[in-house]
């Protein structure tokens, strides 16, 4: 044991408070190089032979980068190329606290074993450490250890290397510690200046970040935007109350409106209105900012309109002012308006790359470009290249470095390419990415913890499950699922009940926790279905195979047994692990094909009456407690087998036999979750939904009014009663339509760990209480509920962070952030499609629904389709309409014609693919007819005006 | 931000320890000439001071009396200085009686009391400045005072903290270490048997965890106790080099 | 983590004597190596002897069969019997010890003296001179009479009588030279500084007397002009003592405090060097650190030269 007697005092400020803190100085932290003679270290990163061949530096060498270069140029770090280099614990820990997404990349790096990068612990060598000096800012200090160790390292290595030498190369951008580092004699270079001499890889050049002196070029010196604050007066604004601290989210159809949601205590959340270029002040979708809310009397009310930024116009000012001009004329009356603020101060910046492509410059040779981001509610950006002809239609990836106060759009660097755009594979990735849904294929390591084929069930594991093989046990699932995680059986009994069992794939048999297999599915958290691609959280063998509860397959189960009287009252619950032969998979159209022929008898139809039959009365028995039956039109698109294009598109059917199944997995969900919380009330994973607030139901509300219908929303059992008498004559695709509406009224279910929330009521499902058991292929969830199962009968053990809320709940939160994300990634995917499917149909003529009015557009719902779109009326290059807007109604008078909500029209729908960034499913209107606006139902092919244009 | 790193990927803690490490330990015995026996120990930045009075006659309240052994009498102050926000009161507070109930546990499982029917032995612990394991400083500190008292022990007493961070436990945890969440179990220990004299653990942990952190917290006694035996070993050649004569 | 004020001295009318500390010298145990030789020194939880042949003593216990020491300090071995004997303890008394004590309580027929011993030992009323002959009885006036004797806080020199079971002594004041102390100084030291020695009392040749208690109670008095029998240990002079003998008194209780800070032995011949010694500085600076081993040091010194 080395310690030094050394103390360190730090200070904190605030108050005069002092923290005294020890801090040990080592002479026993080695220096990580391969063939060091001085070091006793048992294991070395830094290799001996480096090769990078560098112009200006022709010898070998390690790099040594300071903080900054770390933090803007991670991505020339993370390049392949870069090897060997030394990561100091000072710059480590400003990364850290500077940069969370920038820290968790940087040790991915280290971890990385191919990319010899190595931490030196300098603060605790006897040799490195250096105290502040007085006057010297934290800043300077760092930057002074950060050249005592690069000296440190270059003295050390002179001695300790006996037949090569290797040198240290500084990396830094900052002038005066450059100059400060040369003096003493080290080799510094300018990050820049050093990747451009690399030999290998020119192309490593596009990758970097701009640095403040190449901003002052491209940047014209006029002044766009306000400065922002300095952070210590942000943070005494928020302290005095003159600022508000919130996440910033841009508004996905209108790039000169943002809202920023205020964190409040318990309910006391806002949003402040931010409108204009100069107010939302270089603020980026996602960024934590401070606001300051403006006087009452400048408060605006939310546009309606729709307004996107075409064209990429570097002297775009006067274009802007016209912008914002119709920004003010749309503003609504009084009593819409909305708290409105200014960003007067970023907090904490959320740049992550972004998908997008290229814009290029008019100017041939030029290397500066734009940047369009997919995600619309992103800016576009700033990137210098030169590699912008091969770029040129390509789906890239760009990280923003920086927005200077007089440019109109932020700097950033080329971060790689995705592949071509419009290609399905891009596109699929594009979407993949922006969603962040990880999507690699398996490791070897996660791969390793799977069970070696063939793989049989063994005695051990008969022995300790009950033999469920002789049940007529069935699954039903729709067409072409192969990852089957569920079956059913029913029987009657002696005694003149029925004994009904759920069978769910035992995963957590096969995944034991904390081995990398384990950490990779909770990570993924949830497969994701996209349109003729699946995303699978477990690794197929598992998925497709092993744990897919196959018919006449002997597979392991977790089985949920209820004893079941006539009246569907539960007389009995056990859970327990099995091991089942499933009869027959079916499909939900077989099943029902099944209990509807009276000729077939046999005993999985029989079974499945059974269950058909109690699965209505639970269901009667769950709407009468309040249970909402919503909608939300899902669309299914039949895949050409061999170019995978979709050939057709339907709206999925549901059948009596979907909700059979779906009834007994209710049933089961709800028992496992009494089960676990009684078992462990403090660490049970449940699923909550959260009854929405009143004025969720504003546009229900106002819907159900112009067709004269009230909906109560007080309860849930009133919103059902409400929505189950809403019926128009003559109208009977109005009772969907209005339950697409409520389900957009509701709020997002979400995972939470029982110890830390006292709120556990489902809302939509009415049940006091519920988790999900039903699907431990698909959703990790699952698996973390059968563990804690297991553990509660006995069939397994516990381990520590099983029982450990807090991470329990970190958990669910990534969980949520997952599912919500593959729920994204999945409309996402289904509107590629769409937009493949009209690119080969050309020009389609259909019938639709208006769902909402807006300003200056209607949003129509195509039944067929189960797809939306907007109607636009306004249009840059023609004088619009005559447009009213009436709020109350919410309806919008065109050229004397007028539109209501659920109104039916006609319009016909094609294919946008001028912009290749973002093509779009386009709508005109047909019916009804309006003199300039609408157009002739098309028979052709042939472009028409812009008049309206839809996304999909 | 994010919250310290107690752990480094290197295995560096926040002040540079090794995650089984122990801070610097220095002691001295004997540091009151009134008191019968005394002892100062600073373990790092925690510092305490313990004073032994007796065995001497049962004061106050005759019924204490115990006719087959001593009374032990313990009370634990901190200094209202000893934390980084000045202290209201220094003993008497809920914490103070817990931990003073603890030494009174601890030290009546080591001392032979059984030698001194009807007396009483005080034990007085003052923390002078806390830096994590108050506890144990004040339970070593205060062996050495009973030792310096020349009242017969079974074995030495050493206490050490343990915790847990990422899967890995760490041993005498300092006051940003204890207050960053996380586990604390404090353990007294009688070294030379391995028996434990005081095991004490507020928060949750996993049953599987806690095999593996006692373990550490076992080692770190048996590494405390050398320490301290030294101290004691040198102090009697001192005292005995000077009255030997 | 500590709050760190800066102090603010009051200036006090009297200048207080400030020093910074300074590092503590460690005892050369090269130089007193030898001293240590023979001594077999162990600490608590030492194994002394696993050989069950030996008889345990004070301060050991058997552990396992295995004969463990339970203090700090040096073996002993009296033919089969081992013990250990602490550094520093409280007063062990056995027949015949002189003691210096405290009057703690009055009780029915005796007193209570604290005597730093484990227990408070006893001083029965049919153990102390009562005025009018040793062979008075006693009688229920004489219980009553008890406060007139002796009060709570009195200080008594005595010796011990015989010791109970439980380890408290009991003690007499039997003769002349034992009983109620008058005006003097008493010093509280460790009882295993002070030499067994065949007298406790002296009369130094500076014009003091001392009373060097068994018990670590060291009591100086100035030397009573006339022996005052007729009072029988319970009179109390309270004529003014002189500067001179006050002065010499404190001498001495200093020069005691330096001896037993640096762990002399006290008798009267190491209390009279010391004396000697410090005559060069003033009383006061007797107790700063350099003086005082300066002073101990000569002592000590000549202490080698008188064995020698």
């Amino acid at each position: 044991m080395l310690k030094s007697k050394t103390f360190v005092k730090k200070t904190r400020s605030g108050g005069v408070m002092k923290i005294v803190r020890e801090h040990y100085l080592r002479d026993d932290i080695w220096c990580g190089t391969e063939g060091c003679v001085e070091c006793k270290q048992e294991e070395t990163v830094l290799q001996k032979d480096v090769h990078i061949e560098s112009n200006l530096c022709s010898f070998p060498h390690y790099l040594l980068p300071d903080t900054n270069v770390v933090l803007s140029q991670i991505d020339i770090l993370e390049d392949p190329l870069i090897k060997n280099v030394i990561i100091l614990q000072t710059v480590l820990q400003e990364v850290r606290h500077r940069s969370a997404p920038i820290y968790k990349r940087l040790k991915d790096i280290l971890h990385d074993k191919e990319k010899h990068f190595y931490t030196f612990t300098n603060e605790h060598h006897r040799d490195t450490f250096i105290e502040r000096e007085p006057g010297e800012s934290a800043n300077d200090r760092n930057d002074r250890a950060i050249r005592v160790s690069a000296k440190w390292y270059s003295d050390h290595l002179k001695k300790a290397l006996s037949e090569e030498e290797i040198q240290i190369v500084l990396l830094t951008n900052d002038r005066g510690n450059k100059e400060k580092a040369v003096e003493s004699g080290l080799l510094t270079y300018k990050c820049e200046e050093y990747v451009k001499s690399l030999i290998a890889n020119p192309e490593l050049v596009d990758r970097l970040a701009l640095t403040d002196d190449d901003k002052n070029e491209i940047t014209s010196s006029k002044v766009l935007f306000p400065e922002h604050l300095p952070l210590s007066r942000i943070q005494a604004g928020i302290k005095s109350g003159a600022f508000q601290q919130g996440t910033f989210r841009a508004s996905r159809d209108n790039y000169l409106e943002a809202t920023v949601f205020v964190h409040g205590e318990g309910d006391q959340s806002t949003e402040v209105l931010i409108q204009g270029l100069q107010n939302l002040n270089r603020s980026v979708h996602q960024d934590l900012v401070a606001v300051e809310i403006l006087p009452q009397n400048q408060w605006v009310a939310p546009s309606s309109v729709v307004l996107q930024d075409e064209g990429p116009k570097e002297d775009d000012a006067t274009e802007e002012v016209e912008a914002e001009k119709t920004l003010k004329s749309a503003a609504g009356g009084a009593e819409s308006r909305k708290p409105t603020g200014r960003v007067v101060g970023i907090i904490k910046r959320n740049w992550r790359p972004f998908c997008g492509m290229l814009f290029l410059s008019q100017i041939k040779e030029a290397t500066r470009h734009l940047f369009t981001p997919a995600d619309r509610r992103i800016p576009r950006i700033r990137v210098e290249t030169r590699q912008a002809a091969t770029l040129a239609g390509q789906r890239i990836m760009v990280a923003i470095d920086g927005w200077p106060k007089h440019s109109r759009y932020p700097n950033g660097h080329f971060v790689r390419s995705l592949g071509c755009a419009g290609d399905k594979d891009t596109e699929t990735e594009v979407l993949l990415l922006e969603h962040d849904v990880p999507h690699q294929d398996f490791s070897q390591t996660v791969l390793s913890f799977l069970p070696k084929m063939p793989w049989s069930i063994t005695e051990e594991d008969m022995a300790v499950r009950e033999d469920l093989r002789h049940l007529t046990v069935c699954s039903v699932d729709p067409p072409g699922c192969t990852d089957i995680d569920d079956a059913l059986h029913c029987r009657d009994l002696p005694n003149g009940n029925q004994e009904v069992g759920v069978h769910i794939a035992d995963v957590s048999h096969f995944i034991r926790p904390g081995n990398a297999l384990d950490q990779e599915a909770a990570n993924r958290g949830t497969t994701v279905y996209l349109t003729g691609k699946r995303i699978d959280m477990v690794p197929e063998l598992l998925s497709s195979n092993l744990c897919s509860l196959r018919c006449n397959v002997e597979r392991l189960a977790f089985s949920c047994i209820w004893e079941i009287n006539d009246k569907a009252e539960i007389v009995k619950t056990r859970f327990t692990k099995s091991v089942i032969n499933s009869k027959a998979s079916l499909t939900y159209a077989e099943a029902q094909m099944r209990i509807d022929d009276t000729n077939m008898n046999d005993e999985i139809t029989k079974s499945l009456r059974g269950l058909n039959s109690l699965a209505k009365i639970l269901k009667r028995q769950r709407i009468e407690k309040g249970a909402l039956t919503l909608s939300s039109p899902e669309v299914r698109f039949h895949i050409d087998s061999e170019t995978h294009d979709p050939i057709d598109l339907q709206t999925k059917e549901l059948k009596e036999t979907n909700s059979m199944v779906e009834e007994f997995m209710l049933l089961a969900n709800i028992s496992v979750a009494q089960k676990i919380y009684d078992e462990f009330s403090e660490c049970a994973l449940l699923r909550k939904h959260p009854a929405p607030p009143p004025s969720n139901y504003d546009i229900l509300n106002t819907a159900a009014k112009s067709k004269d219908l009230v909906i109560h929303t007080d309860t849930a059992k009133a919103l059902a009663d409400s929505l189950d008498a809403a019926q128009v004559d003559g109208f009977p695709y109005f009772n969907t339509l209005l339950r697409i509406l409520a389900t957009r009224c509701m709020m997002q279910a979400v995972y939470f760990c029982s110890g830390m929330d006292s709120d556990f009521h489902h809302y939509g499902l009415a049940s006091p209480i519920y988790t999900h058991f039903t699907s431990p292929i698909r959703r990790y969830s699952d698996i973390i509920v059968h563990r804690l199962l297991a553990v509660a009968i006995g069939a397994d053990s516990t381990y520590p962070d099983l029982m450990d809320k807090h991470k329990q709940s970190a958990l669910c939160n990534n969980l949520n952030y997952r599912h919500k994300m593959a729920q994204y990634a999945q409309r996402a995917s289904v509107a590629f499609h769409t937009q493949l499917f009209f690119k080969n149909r050309g020009i389609m003529n259909e019938e639709g629904f208006i769902l909402f009015v807006r300003k200056n557009a209607i949003i129509i719902l195509i039944p067929k389709f189960g797809m939306e779109g907007t109607v636009f009326f306004e249009n840059k290059n023609k004088p619009s309409p005559k447009l009213t807007f009436n709020q109350e109604a919410t309806t919008l008078t065109v050229e004397g014609h007028t539109f209501n909500m659920f109104d039916k029209v006609k319009v016909t729908i094609s294919l946008d693919a001028s912009n290749i960034q973002h093509q779009k499913i386009r709508m005109s209107l047909v019916e009804p007819v309006i003199l300039g606006v609408s157009v002739a139902p098309s028979e052709d092919n042939q472009p028409k005006a812009k008049k309206a244009k839809l996304d999909g | 931000m994010a919250g310290l790193e107690l752990l480094s990927d290197q295995g560096y803690r926040l002040d540079g320890r090794k995650a089984t490490e122990l801070r610097k330990v220095q002691a001295r015995m004997g540091v009151f000439a009134q008191a019968d026996g005394s002892a100062y120990i600073e373990q790092g930045n925690t510092k305490a001071l313990a004073v032994v009075y007796g065995p001497h006659e049962v004061r106050g309240s005759r019924s204490r009396t115990l006719n087959d052994r001593a009374v032990i009498n313990c009370q634990y102050s901190m200094a209202t200085f000893s934390t980084s926000e000045r202290k209201r009161r220094p003993h008497g507070d809920r914490k103070s009686t817990e931990m003073s109930l603890h030494l009174k546990q601890t030290f009546e499982a080591a001392v032979l009391t059984n030698l001194y029917p009807r007396s009483q032995i005080d034990i007085y612990v003052k923390i002078l400045q806390s830096d994590g394991g108050n506890y144990s400083a004040g339970v070593n500190a205060a062996t050495l005072a009973v030792i310096d008292a020349g009242i017969p022990l079974r074995d030495y007493v050493c206490a050490c903290t343990a915790g847990f961070v990422d899967e890995t436990p760490l041993t005498d945890l300092c006051h940003a270490e204890e207050s960053g969440g996380g586990t604390s179990l404090a353990m007294a220990l009688l070294p030379r048997g391995g028996h434990i004299a005081l095991l004490q653990m507020d928060a949750r942990l996993h049953q599987d965890h806690l095999e593996t952190l006692m373990e550490a917290a076992m080692t770190a006694c048996k590494s405390i106790s050398k320490v301290l035996d030294q101290v004691v070993r040198q102090h009697l050649q001192e005292v005995s080099a000077l009255t030997g004569e | 983590m500590t709050s760190n004020k800066s102090a603010v001295w009051k200036t006090v009318s009297m200048a207080a004597d400030m020093r910074l500390p300074t590092i503590r010298k460690q005892v050369s145990l090269s130089a007193s190596l030898s001293a240590l030789d023979g001594k077999d020194l162990v600490v608590p939880g030492d194994v002394i002897t696993s050989d069950t042949g030996f008889m345990r003593g004070h301060g050991t216990y058997m552990d396992e069969e295995k004969l463990t020491a339970s203090v700090a300090g040096e073996v002993e071995r009296v033919n089969k019997l081992i013990c250990v004997r602490p550094l520093k303890t409280r007063f062990n008394g056995e027949v015949g010890d002189v003691v210096v004590g405290r009057v703690t309580e009055v009780q029915q027929k005796r007193w209570k003296v604290e005597t730093n011993s484990r227990l408070d030992s006893v001083l029965l009323l049919s153990s102390v001179n009562l005025p009018g002959g040793e062979l008075r009885r006693r009688s229920a006036e004489d219980e009553l009479a008890m406060r007139d004797y002796l009060l709570e806080g009195d200080l008594i020199s005595a010796e011990v009588q015989s010791v109970f079971s439980d380890g408290a002594l009991s003690l007499h004041t039997r003769s002349l030279k034992y009983g109620k102390l008058g005006q003097g100084v008493l010093i509280q030291l460790s009882p295993s500084l002070i030499k067994r020695q065949k007298t406790h009392f002296h009369n130094l040749p500076c014009g003091t007397s001392i009373i060097l208690g068994n018990n670590g109670f060291v009591w100086l008095y100035p030397t009573p002009g006339h022996q005052d029998e007729e009072a029988g240990g319970y009179y109390t002079s309270l004529e003014p003592v002189s500067l001179s003998d006050r002065e010499v008194i404190s001498r001495l209780r200093n020069c005691l405090l330096a001896l037993s800070a640096h762990k002399v032995m006290l008798y009267d011949t190491s209390v009279l060097y010391c004396y000697e010694s410090s005559m060069p500085h003033q009383i006061k600076d007797i107790l700063k650190p350099e003086v005082m081993e300066e002073v101990v040091m000569v002592t000590r010194q000549k202490l080698m030269e008188q064995e020698g």
